[in-house]
């Protein structure tokens, strides 16, 4: 069975599962950009506000940071170029690298904002049936000319169902390397060519046979449009993030 | 008089590379026949099935489904002969098991409602409804199985051929798919079942090829043929082997 991860879809009631996709869509966007400019209290505020939702998605705060390690190592990273990086008032010196307390706070803030993006971009994902994704896009993409939109709701839909399966399939492949002693091999080119060129085979036939069900079943560009049913809370969510975003913007 | 589907004449089909994958058959499949497609690996079993879709061409001979030319009617005849493939995680397209059961009425540009009539009607009748918002890729093999029946039945088809269905499943996963096999059988679909292991639906078909080197080899009663299976590279079933009757695997 595939893995579970924080970012899939958990089936649910809540207001936000109910949402009209377009519309979560629109909000998270425009959430996202009013914080580019935000600062302390407003970006704490809007932390207060997400683990609201969290919560209320089922999602648990302390086993989500687990699962994210490695993106808190990216966000250690940035705020680490901050604060060497930025001109202020010296905090300390050593080995002619100089921190500062501008860089130090600008950093922690760039850090914490991009934590937050990334939590509300995992809200999003949690409460949104990835078919609806699909819609979405393929909606704000109809008005474009020359964007088959169509087939690029498809691949959008088979770009998220298939990853499980190459994740799956590169776990499989390293398992039977590793059990024949490929730790043995110390040679990183041919370790990552031993598992790189079978699990490229292995995901080149798993396409061919995905193309030959495809069309078993009839697929063309030419296919039932999505439906998308609002829930009726649309308005007040859309004028409360009217609201967050003003908050984001004025209490700096 | 049962009425005939799948009418085929003459049917040989050569790879690129020359080798050949059918070599002249003829045959005809009538409304309501359960067929165990027989033959060791290798033997033209998938060859022919996906012939049966449209997914390959004859290099010569005709397949007509319903007294139409496959070739000139493609959409018609993957909509009457439905496809059930061998590995499930390469089948399903979709990102839920309800959609992915949506998928082919999707394709036959269905209105909504009736899509979503029909999907939640299907998965309450195999017993996946409690599964329909689920990833499939997280599903049992069992459950996944018969999901891609599931997304197969969507369509409507008049006949469905089955590659390989009881590969790689546990004994329970296998009796969850036997029983959905069965109970299509005895609503009276035509059903084509490619199998190495004929032991679980032997019992219930009516109808058996043993296919070799691309050839029909055998055609009969089921039971009539069990005795010359090992001679074409296929397992006896046990009861066979023991003397035994045979029975029903269905509980």
């Amino acid at each position: 069975m595939a893995e579970i991860t924080p970012f899939t879809y958990r089936p649910g009631s809540s207001g936000l599962h109910l949402l009209d996709t377009r519309l979560k869509f629109f909000i998270t966007c425009l959430v996202g950009m009013s914080m580019l400019p935000a600062e302390g209290i407003a970006c704490c505020f809007y932390f207060l506000m997400l683990h609201f939702f969290l919560k209320k998605t089922g999602l648990h705060f302390f086993p989500i940071l687990n699962h994210m390690k490695l993106f808190l190592i990216l966000l250690f990273f940035i705020f680490l170029t901050k604060a060497l990086t930025t001109q202020g008032n010296l905090l300390f010196s050593a080995y002619s690298l100089t921190v500062t307390g501008q860089g130090v706070t600008e950093g922690a803030m760039t850090a914490f904002k991009f934590f937050l993006l990334m939590l509300t971009g995992l809200i999003f994902s949690a409460t949104t049936r990835p078919s609806s994704v699909k819609a979405a896009v393929q909606w704000f993409l109809k008005p474009i000319p020359l964007v088959p939109e169509k087939r690029v709701a498809v691949m959008i839909s088979l770009a998220l169902c298939f990853l499980p399966v190459i994740l799956k399939q590169a776990k499989e492949v390293s398992d039977a390397q590793k059990a024949r002693c490929a730790h043995l091999q110390k040679n990183p080119v041919k370790k990552t060519m031993g598992l790189a060129l079978p699990l490229l085979k292995k995901t080149f036939l798993s396409a061919d046979h995905l193309v030959l069900a495809m069309e078993s079943r009839c697929y063309c560009d030419d296919r039932t449009d999505p439906e998308f049913t609002p829930s009726g809370k649309e308005k007040a969510f859309l004028l409360g993030s009217i609201a967050v975003c003003a908050c984001l913007l004025l209490f700096r | 008089m049962p009425k005939t589907i799948i009418d085929i004449k003459d049917l040989s089909f050569v790879f690129d590379d020359g080798y050949i994958g059918l070599n002249h058959i003829s045959l005809s499949i009538e409304q309501g026949e359960f067929i165990i497609l027989a033959g060791k690996n290798g033997s033209g079993k998938t060859t022919f099935l996906r012939h049966l879709n449209g997914l390959l061409m004859p290099t010569s001979g005709m397949i007509r489904i319903n007294g139409q030319d496959i070739s000139k009617h493609l959409t018609q005849t993957r909509k009457t002969v439905g496809m059930v493939f061998q590995d499930p995680d390469t089948q399903m397209v979709g990102d839920t098991v309800f959609d992915e059961v949506a998928f082919g009425p999707e394709n036959l540009k269905q209105p909504r409602a009736l899509i979503t009539e029909k999907v939640t009607r299907i998965l309450e009748t195999l017993d996946l409804f409690h599964l329909k918002d689920r990833n499939p890729s997280t599903l049992s093999g069992g459950e996944k199985r018969k999901t891609t029946i599931a997304g197969i039945l969507a369509m409507d088809p008049e006949v469905i051929v089955f590659d390989e269905p009881f590969s790689n499943l546990d004994y329970p996963g296998m009796l969850q798919v036997l029983a959905v096999i069965m109970d299509l059988h005895h609503a009276g679909q035509t059903l084509m079942i490619a199998t190495h292991d004929i032991e679980p639906v032997i019992f219930e078909a009516t109808r058996m090829i043993i296919m070799g080197n691309g050839s029909i080899m055998e055609d009969g009663s089921p039971l009539a043929l069990v005795r010359c299976l090992e001679s074409h590279g296929v397992r006896e079933p046990c009861f066979s082997k023991f003397g035994l009757k045979p029975q029903s695997w269905q509980r």
